[in-house]
């Protein structure tokens, strides 16, 4: 039995490779029908006139509807992505908010939590975002977070104004936390495999309609092998805008490594204090 | 002749080319897609495929030991990226198995120590911070053979073949912090009143020093027990009472910071009264008053303000990481020195197999860490240590005002204390003497 998670090992190949691969694969593989299969299907069409037409007809339709399949598939995919990139943004600017709130919190409460939000922050960058590549929840920055959230609860304010300040706090934290909950949610985010395997068939029908239509060799080997290759490319285009945490086209940590870098200025300039 | 007419006018023809061009397609494609379809599927290797060696970690991430725990798994971790840059132990690269004891060192700690042997199947375990937690986990070390390095100085009356005791035992932190004191340059102390957290590991060490100091012309006036997290530590009451002319502190966490508050509440002197603490680090001063602590004592083996190469290294890389207000401290120093020292008795072994790597680390390899050298007695598999002493100053940082000549042999079993009790891993292990009740 096919396991279809063998398919997600795309995802460790470099994006120009990846579309070099699909859209070459569907090319050869159209050319290879072109010499062992066309022939066949060929005597089909030649059997009866004004059959052509009708595969004429028949390949204008379908690609009509797979075209409009294709098209809508690889919006929704970025969509997708630009959501993800969206919590994954929000999740880092609540992290921010969140350490600037913690540096207020009287000493030396303030410098436990700005550690603690270092620690999950780096982290996020360092262990968290390699095996989101791979599809793995990472589990590390659950503890991270409870721990800070432990130290955050243990504060028991003694002024009026810490008190707004702590409220604001877990405001903050309820804000980031459902930012994080997201960003993890979407690592396993991606069309269903039933949709892939309807995109899959879909094209292999194409390709069949395309090598019943009765043309030169020549002309088939140009102009089907660009309508082919135009389809690997909307191909590789979805399975690259898929899984928005996974591959080379992905939403980066680039959010997360900018709030490390302020925080660790900022952890800098209050030494120098 | 129609028919080539045909086929002449029209150029290659399905047969011409499947005859012609087969050969020569197949290849020149093949040659083609070869650099792509192959090098795309070298990085479909799993990496597991690659040598990998796993090592498990095992501290409180949560819970109320954690805010001290977590510094050691950033340290540990930060060892092991380290190794995996330079190229890794034996060709392999170090997979960090990371597990949360959560505080809870008799529930939590065993089954993940469990889980890390059994499951994870680690060569070896960095770990645990209190005894309570070292203590809960031994059994399973035992039973699965496994090796854990424990960072934390403890109080001593404990070896197992299966854990490499890397924090200093009370002969090697305690008892010299007393011979001090009593020392000319520590005042020639008389008097000595010993508080401590309410826990065997307490006890036990003031019992270790009350049966030192009594061949000695010392007397302790007190002994005075804080449960832990307890913040009112009715010191200055103890303090008007007894008289003392020192103060032994074992106390951990918060009840240093009332301690200190009520100590300065007794009207005296830190030259009158010195408080000797044997758990005030970095970490802790950071959390205190200048004027509360100016003065006051912290036998340690380590302090961040050592001035050596290995030290200034170490310190740059730990803030570089992690911040640079963060602190490194006694413990910390131990763990990140234990991964290296593991290191060496791998690479010395051959090996990653816990017998193998346990007699190497008998057979006296050493690594330089940020405190010194960092070696293991065969006969107790516990570390030589350094003993220091740091004074507070104003400025909240530690002087280092006086450091054992040398490194001190560990003594798990100071004969004073567990007499018949002895410990030589190089001809059986542990010899079990009398039995010595410690109260709690």
């Amino acid at each position: 039995m096919f396991d279809f998670n063998q398919i997600y090992r795309i995802y460790d190949i470099p994006s120009w490779k990846l579309a070099l691969a699909i859209s070459g694969g569907f090319v050869l593989f159209y050319w290879v029908g072109c010499l062992f299969i066309r022939p066949f299907l060929r005597l089909f069409v030649r059997s009866r006139s004004g059959t052509n037409d009708l595969v004429g007809y028949v390949l204008s339709c379908f690609c009509v509807f797979y075209g409009l399949l294709l098209g809508l598939i690889a919006v929704a995919a970025y969509q997708n992505f630009g959501e993800v990139d969206k919590n994954v943004s929000k999740e880092a600017v609540a992290l921010r908010a969140l350490y600037q709130d913690v540096s207020g919190y009287p000493h030396p409460v303030d410098q436990d939590l700005c550690w603690l939000l270092r620690d999950y922050t780096l982290y996020v960058i360092k262990y968290a975002w390699p095996l989101q590549k791979k599809g793995i929840i990472p589990d590390g920055g659950r503890v991270r977070v409870t721990a800070f959230h432990e130290r955050l609860l243990a504060f028991e304010p003694e002024t009026k104004g810490q008190e707004i300040l702590h409220a604001e706090t877990l405001r903050q934290f309820n804000i980031f936390f459902e930012a994080r909950r997201m960003r993890l949610h979407s690592v396993t985010t991606g069309i269903p495999a039933v949709m892939w395997y309807v995109v899959l068939i879909g094209a292999l029908i194409n390709i069949s309609i395309v090598w019943m239509f009765d043309m030169r060799f020549l002309t088939h080997l140009l102009l089907g092998g660009m309508l082919v290759f135009f389809l690997g490319a909307m191909i590789f285009l979805i399975a690259a805008m898929d899984n928005p945490l996974r591959g080379e086209v992905s939403v980066s940590s680039e959010a997360f490594e900018l709030v490390y870098k302020n925080m660790m200025e900022e952890s800098n300039l209050e030494l120098e204090d | 002749m129609k028919k080539n007419k045909i086929d002449i006018t029209s150029g290659l023809t399905r047969r011409d080319c499947l005859k012609q061009g087969s050969s020569a397609f197949a290849l020149a494609s093949l040659r083609a897609l070869a650099p792509f379809v192959f090098a795309g599927c070298s990085e479909l290797i799993p990496r597991s495929a690659a040598k990998t060696v796993k090592v498990g970690i095992l501290h409180s991430q949560t819970g109320p030991t954690s805010m001290s725990e977590i510094p050691l798994r950033d340290i540990e971790l930060m060892a092991i990226e380290d190794i995996n840059a330079a190229g890794g132990v034996l060709g392999a690269q170090i997979e960090s198995v990371v597990e949360d004891g959560g505080s809870r060192a008799t529930t939590v700690f065993p089954k993940r120590a469990k889980k890390l042997l059994s499951e994870s199947k680690v060569a070896v375990v960095f770990g645990c911070l209190t005894s309570a937690s070292r203590k809960s986990v031994l059994p399973v070390f035992e039973e699965s053979n496994g090796l854990l390095f424990y960072p934390a100085s403890y109080e001593g009356n404990e070896s197992s073949r299966n854990v490499i005791y890397t924090g200093s035992t009370p002969n090697q932190q305690i008892l010299p912090a007393i011979d001090w004191l009593l020392s000319e340059a520590g005042g020639s102390r008389k008097r000595i009143l010993l508080v401590g957290s309410d826990d065997v590991h307490k006890r036990t060490e003031n019992l270790i020093v009350k049966k030192y100091l009594q061949d000695k012309s010392v007397v302790v006036v007190g002994e005075t027990y804080i449960p832990p997290g307890e913040k009112d530590t009715r010191i200055a009451e103890a303090i008007r009472k007894t008289t003392p002319d020192a103060i032994l502190s074992t106390l951990t966490g918060d009840s240093n910071l009332s301690f200190y508050n009520e100590w300065a509440a007794a009207d005296v002197t830190a030259e009158q009264v010195p408080v000797v603490s044997t758990n005030v680090g970095e970490d802790e001063l950071r959390r205190m008053r200048s004027n509360k602590v100016n003065g006051h004592f912290s036998a340690r083996s380590y302090f961040q303000i050592l001035k050596t190469d290995a030290n200034k290294k170490f310190i740059d890389r730990f803030q570089q990481e992690h911040g640079y207000d963060r602190i490194t401290d006694e413990s910390i120093e131990a763990a990140y020195s234990s991964v290296y020292l593991w290191k060496a008795a791998v690479e010395k072994a051959g090996s990653f197999d816990v017998d193998k790597v346990r007699e190497a680390l008998c057979s006296d390899i050493k690594v330089d860490g940020p405190g010194g050298e960092l070696r293991i007695d065969p006969k107790t598999l516990h570390a030589y240590k350094r003993f220091r002493l740091g004074r507070v100053n104003k400025n909240r940082q530690f002087e280092i005002v006086y450091q054992s000549a040398d490194s001190i042999a560990p003594d798990p079993y100071p004969q004073s204390v567990f007499p018949g009790w002895s410990c030589d891993w190089t001809k059986g292990g542990v010899t079990k003497g009398a039995e010595v009740k410690i109260e709690n």
